[in-house]
């Protein structure tokens, strides 16, 4: 089963308007990133099944991951 | 005025004598409150060439018409004064609950003057203000004042205390509140340690009369709202500021020993993760707060508590100081917090020593025995107890912060030295991030990040690009985002929630019965910015360009490791950054703005 990627923030921007996409799980979150098309440099934050993950993890059957930018800092 | 408290309250620490006056209307309608009642009183009260450590200088406190209300972060105040440690403006923002009751006891502004013969605390409820007898409590850390204040008045009493920093004229001390916020940066605590002030101690009942109460309402819960329903909401209050340490580790924004480079590699160990697993037992907010980001953290090796780490200690304590070891961290912050010392400036001074160390600019001999490598946590909890206490040769000197230190100590520290305007700079590595290094450069009271954080901005457009786009998002989020500093509310909701900032306007209309939209409130921002830069020419015979020059180590020395390696923006694109920011913002080449801007930004008046 794919991982879902949810997109928020600007980041939705990459995915044409839409809220999220599928992916094939065996990728790390990089990859994810790159296939699409989502500048890995913007996504400052990565909660992969509601904990924070690094863009290395590696996706898992029916993952449920969201990635944020962050557009404001302290 | 509907929204204000209504009164200024004036302590003369020298005479003992209090008075209140009305909040003057004009005041209210041109610079709207907090940081704009801060600047517009002191370019006013304070005298041309006052000592900022004297008598002359006054340390001002201000809400906003949205401080204590039904907003979403509601909890801030404004701490302005002439700073002792640049020289200039100084306004540091401090949230949890000290504003709310501030203003219910009646007061938009505290206006504290003069210097006490002998220490003193404040205490206020509502209208009974009275000086007393600090004796005792003078040498205590900021966290015994506030437990005792609790103890003997109430949990409904807010405190405001400075610890020994405060007393022993760091010039970088801070103003501690609620267990872990503080008023930070600028040295505000060493002026109101300068007046022997130890506390202000306050407890409010009145209300705010509102121009629109039904509107008020809707508009207020409107707002909560749009904050409860945001995306990332849960992630956001899971892990606060700290969500960004990873982020900034991977694209090189990471202050890492001494902002040499901006990836560190022991980051994973004091990563927003690794906090919330190893430490984080709570999260606690500040008034009104529907996010709470502030964490509050166990070290279980030092048996102690502290609120935080934030993110700017995490990077400025930990891999600035090359320190991958979350605890540690910890231990830092509470000890900076209980002494009274802003843990970014000490830790930029902390890690320019260690480089002047490891290079043998300094040996064991100026430190004092300690071994002042990058790295070693004990030599860094004996520094910061030594800068507080001003002991020793090392704590006395980074006392006064890193640029007079470079200064005195020379044989090239001055290049490493990581400061503006003689402030010292907060946590992003700007070796290749043109937007933030303007921001940084040009901030108001030196190198500070939260007047304009673009550095997201650079990523999207192109990191290194030196281009008038750039230079006008500065300007805009300078004119736009203290404007919260403003109002008395946080900025995090709109910042990291990214609720919509219109909601806040039928707010503001309902609060104060006056319609401001947006572009009104960013030419408030705009008049506000002008007046802090007037502020600096005039404290400063020789103000101009050469103030706004970033450290050389972001146009001299690329990083040697991590995302950045290798990149650098170049001196000459430093200067055009310069060239474009002065034109855009009306001033001439030197930095100061022209006739025709202060006239159109009705400054005129009040420059001549």
């Amino acid at each position: 089963m794919p991982a879902t990627i949810k997109a928020y923030g600007m980041l939705k921007t990459y995915l044409h308007g839409q809220n999220e996409a599928s992916v094939e799980h065996g990728l790390t979150i990089r990859q994810a990133l790159a296939v699409l098309g989502i500048p890995s440099e913007l996504v400052a934050f990565v909660i992969v099944n509601d904990e924070q993950k690094s863009k290395d993890y590696c996706l898992q059957d029916a993952d449920i991951v969201k990635v944020m930018a962050v557009m404001g800092g302290g | 005025m509907k929204g204000y408290a209504g009164s200024i309250l004036r302590v003369n620490l020298a005479t003992g004598q209090i008075s209140k006056e009305p909040t003057p209307a004009e005041m209210a309608r041109d610079y709207l409150g907090g940081r704009g009642f801060g600047i517009y009183q002191l370019f006013k009260e304070v005298p041309k060439g006052a000592d900022a450590l004297g008598p002359q200088n006054k340390l001002i406190i201000s809400t906003g018409p949205l401080s204590g209300m039904l907003i979403p972060g509601g909890g801030k105040c404004d701490w302005t004064t002439k700073s002792p440690l640049t020289g200039g403006y100084a306004s540091a923002s401090m949230g949890g609950h000290f504003t709310a009751e501030m203003k219910y006891a009646g007061y938009d502004s505290i206006i504290l003057e003069g210097v006490s013969p002998k220490p003193v605390y404040l205490l206020i409820e509502d209208g009974k203000v009275q000086l007393l007898d600090a004796a005792h409590l003078w040498g205590k850390g900021a966290f015994d004042v506030e437990v005792e204040f609790k103890h003997k008045y109430g949990e409904e009493y807010q405190i405001a205390a400075i610890g020994p920093g405060g007393e022993n004229l760091v010039l970088y001390a801070c103003i501690n509140h609620d267990f872990g916020r503080q008023a930070g940066r600028g040295g505000v605590g060493a002026v109101m340690g300068s007046k022997k002030l130890k506390a202000i101690v306050v407890r409010g009942t009145k209300s705010v009369e509102v121009a629109d109460p039904e509107g008020y309402r809707k508009a207020g819960m409107a707002l909560y709202k749009a904050c409860k329903d945001a995306e990332g909401l849960a992630e956001w209050t899971r892990y606060g500021t700290t969500v960004v340490t990873s982020w900034c580790d991977e694209v090189g924004a990471l202050p890492t020993r001494n902002f040499s480079a901006g990836s560190f590699e022991g980051g994973e160990k004091i990563y927003g993760q690794t906090m919330r697993k190893e430490i984080v037992i709570t999260d606690k907010g500040c008034f009104g707060c529907p996010c709470p980001c502030g964490k509050y953290s166990h070290m279980k090796r030092y048996g102690t508590y502290v609120e935080g780490p934030e993110y700017e200690t995490i990077g400025l304590m930990g891999s600035n100081l090359g320190i991958a070891d979350i605890q540690a961290v910890g231990e830092a912050n509470r000890l900076a917090d209980d002494l009274g010392v802003d843990t970014i400036s000490a830790g930029n001074c902390v890690a320019w020593a260690m480089e002047c160390y490891e290079k043998g600019i300094l040996t064991k001999e100026d430190t004092d025995g300690l071994e002042l490598k990058f790295g070693n946590i004990e030599a860094t909890f004996a520094l910061i107890k030594n800068i507080a206490h001003r002991q020793g040769k090392l704590g006395n000197l980074l006392a006064d912060g890193v640029k007079r230190a470079a200064e005195k100590i020379g044989k090239g520290s001055e290049r490493f030295a990581i400061q503006v305007k003689g402030m010292e700079q907060s946590g992003y590595a700007t070796h290749s991030a043109t937007s933030m290094l303007l921001a940084y450069m040009t901030c108001d009271v030196g190198a500070h990040h939260n007047r304009a954080w673009a550095i997201t901005y650079d990523l999207q457009v192109g990191r290194s690009l030196v281009v008038p786009e750039k230079v006008a998002r500065v300007i805009w989020l300078q004119n736009f985002r203290p404007m919260f500093d403003v109002l008395g509310a946080c900025r995090l909701q709109w910042v990291e929630l990214s609720i919509d900032r219109d909601l806040y306007v039928p707010a503001m209309e309902a609060i104060t019965g006056i319609h401001r939209t947006w572009e009104d409130m960013e030419a408030v921002g705009n008049r506000i910015w002008n007046l802090t830069r007037l502020f600096w020419m005039r404290e400063n015979e020789d103000f101009g360009r050469s103030w706004d020059q970033p450290s050389p180590r972001f146009f001299e020395e690329p990083p040697k490791t991590g995302a950045t390696a290798g990149q650098i923006t170049s001196y000459e694109d430093v200067q055009r950054l310069l060239d474009m920011y002065y034109e855009q913002r009306g001033w001439d080449n030197n930095g100061l703005p022209t006739p025709a801007t202060l006239e159109k930004l009705n400054l005129a008046q009040i420059a001549s």
